[in-house]
């Protein structure tokens, strides 16, 4: 039961104009500029150049002298593309951060490390173990993939069997946003136990408390899905949804459950491939029928406010470009550990 | 709305048959489209079929891979809402516990089902007249895609039966007993056939021993037929129900039963095997020099019965 909603700034999102905003929305034409999108896990990139889209754009992406690149060609290539995305010699914008090669779609004198989402429990130099590390493809657009992640209830109902059904004592949810993120925390009491902690991690209580936040990074498409659970484990999630083409996403997730039991510890990470068939089974479908401005709106539920906020924060980031605005209004590669309520003493890098 | 432009489906108060009895349970719900139009179609607790647009009005998730409650109810797979099938209306969110009651808004495109015969019939226009109740449902039955547009299947059966469908045993020939004609709101045609084996081409036959009769709705193309032999006793009824489906694709829904009693050997070799089936495959190069003939005839004849039934429906 939902005993409780709240955020900040709840008045600004229930005016009519933003209400018929969330209503209906096309994410197949969201193209956002001016971000860092996590294109490759560190350890996919080599001397022999993998291929990325963002948008449609190509990426290559290898190593010279171990340095990770990326350009709008192959190495060696004639003709370089005017894009206005990369510089003259045709190379975009590269960091690597947290086991992830993320390149710049955007203005190239605009990239900037301070630009580059806050995600406290990666090792910042990455060196995680490859088993934490996965990639699933999505037949839908990227918002719809991140819609799904944000969305309180069907965790509960599409995913029971995984993490457990919708019984609980109590539960709170508090939704925050600035005009680059939104987070939204979920508390609950006496929930019944994730089916895979039961089985995995030898939770023998009947009920547990669970803590999960989302906090979705809006213009680099990528999500923090942190979920804390007593007695149980920590799933601390990094979810990014490349928006690889207008209907078609990739995730390359790192679930770091380094911390855990041996057995959950390698278990969970893959439950991922379970959860997304699942998700796929509804985003897919659902997907195209977005690709068009419908005369019939979304219905919604008091659970929805999140992924609300979510629709709103992006329409209003894509009117600000629209209108020439590309600058951060909000720091996001500030630490956000607070935010989330990270258990600190398990992630010190 | 994505059907606007096929008329004949959507602005006539046509039934199609979605589905066979069969196929429709409580257990899980079904898939089935009239042209564009996709449906999920289920029985509820007083084992009444309930036929809805295949979208859930939440976030457009498809209903048909969610399931039906033990009340009846739909309930989408997404985050388990649940509807009313004879409404359309949201009933239940899960977790909302004390607060169940939802604005009239707050529904799903629900249609008028009707059932009878073996098949669940479907209309989109709303407050459209029930249509006739049919007799007892015929036991054999089957469902066949084909890769063809509805309106060219008919226009096929008009002109040659036999590149759609098959009677064990038998030949339709390309000659008609009798021509199309509009009998009782049905478009009817007698064609002659042979037993197939030894015998002239029907080019030279002098005589027929069999021929079929087929009554035919000129609004859906749902048609009824009846297999005599030369002493008019029926050897074989059957119905077909083509009914567009999604990608200009059609749907062939089908029932059939064999006469109590059959006289002469050629007719007893009915019992043995399958009698009847709808073929879903079609000789795309045939189908293209088939010669049009009867299917002439039948456009005009449905022209003007659709212009007749919008002109009063006006
Ligand atoms: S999409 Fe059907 S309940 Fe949410
Ligand atoms: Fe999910």
């Amino acid at each position: 039961m939902l005993d409780n909603i709240a955020g900040p700034d709840d008045s600004a999102f229930t005016s009519p104009a933003a209400l018929n905003d969330i209503n209906n929305w096309v994410p197949h034409d969201i193209v956002m500029r001016d971000a860092w999108f996590p294109l490759a896990h560190s350890a996919a990139v080599g001397k022999k150049p993998v291929r990325r889209s963002v948008y449609s754009v190509p990426y290559f992406l290898w190593r010279e002298d171990g340095k990770a690149v990326a350009a709008s060609v192959l190495p060696g290539a004639g003709a370089l593309p005017e894009t206005g995305l990369t510089d003259a010699a045709g190379r975009y914008p590269v960091m690597e951060h947290y086991g992830y090669v993320w390149c710049w779609y955007g203005n190239p004198l605009a990239a900037d490390p301070l630009h580059l989402p806050s995600i406290p429990y990666l090792p910042p130099n990455g060196g995680l173990p490859g088993y934490l590390t996965g990639t699933v493809r999505f037949d839908c657009a990227a918002p719809v993939s991140l819609e799904n992640l944000i969305d309180l209830t069907h965790a509960d109902f599409l995913h029971a069997n995984v993490v457990g059904d919708e019984k609980s004592e109590s539960e709170t949810v508090e939704v925050f946003s600035d005009s680059e993120t939104v987070t939204m925390v979920r508390t609950c009491i006496g929930k019944s136990v994730a089916p895979v902690m039961k089985f995995f991690s030898g939770i023998r209580q009947p009920t547990q408390q669970v803590r999960q936040v989302i906090r979705i990074y809006l213009r680099s498409h990528a999500a923090i899905a942190y979920g804390r659970f007593t007695p149980g484990d920590d799933v601390p999630l990094f979810h990014p949804c490349v928006p690889e083409t207008r209907d078609r996403t990739r995730l390359d997730y790192t679930m770091n459950t380094s911390n855990a039991g041996l057995l959950f510890r390698h278990v969970m990470p893959k439950a991922s491939y379970i959860v997304s068939r699942q998700d796929s089974s509804m985003t897919s479908p659902q997907s195209p029928r977005y690709m068009h401005e419908s005369k019939r709106r979304d219905l919604h539920s008091k659970f929805d406010v999140a992924g609300q906020r979510y629709r709103l924060l992006m329409k209003n980031l894509v009117a600000r470009q629209a209108a020439g605005d590309f600058s951060y209004r909000d720091n996001v590669s500030a630490d956000c550990s607070d935010l989330i309520g990270l258990r600190k003493e398990l992630f010190r890098y | 709305m994505q059907n606007q432009k096929q008329t004949t489906h959507s602005n006539s108060a046509s039934w199609w048959a979605v589905a066979r009895s069969e196929e429709v349970t409580s257990k899980k719900p079904l898939s089935s489209d009239i042209g564009n139009q996709e449906l999920v179609i289920w029985r509820d607790a007083a084992g009444i079929a309930r036929a809805m647009e295949d979208r859930c009005p939440h976030r457009r998730a498809p209903l048909s891979r969610g399931c039906v409650r033990e009340n009846g109810l739909i309930q989408c797979g997404y985050h388990g809402w649940s509807f009313d099938g004879e409404t359309g209306r949201l009933r239940e969110i899960p977790n909302m516990k004390s607060e169940q009651r939802f604005p009239p808004l707050y529904k799903a495109q629900s249609f008028a089902v009707a059932e009878s015969g073996g098949f669940v019939r479907v209309c989109l226009t709303p407050g459209a007249e029930a249509p006739a109740v049919d007799a007892a449902s015929l036991p054999l039955y089957g469902t066949a895609h084909v890769g063809l547009a509805q309106e060219h299947y008919l226009s096929t059966f008009f002109d040659d039966p036999g590149m759609l469908f098959g009677i064990k045993g038998v030949e339709f020939t390309p000659y008609l007993a009798s021509d199309l004609k509009a009998e009782a709101g049905r478009l009817v045609m007698e064609r002659n056939c042979q037993w197939r084996g030894l015998h002239w081409p029907s080019s030279f036959s002098s005589e027929f021993p069999i021929s079929l009769l087929s009554k035919t709705d000129p609004l859906t193309g749902e048609t009824e037929l009846t297999l005599r032999d030369d002493a008019l006793r029926t050897l074989l009824t059957a119905v077909i129900a083509p009914v567009p489906a999604a990608r200009g694709s059609t749907a062939i829904r089908w029932r059939a039963r064999l006469a109590k009693t059959l006289n002469g050997l050629r007719a007893k070799q009915l019992l043995i095997g399958a009698p009847f089936r709808v073929f879903d495959t079609i000789d795309a190069a045939a189908l293209r020099r088939l010669t049009p003939s009867a299917s002439v005839q039948w456009q005009d004849l449905r022209a003007a019965i659709i212009q007749t039934s919008q002109a009063s429906a006006a």
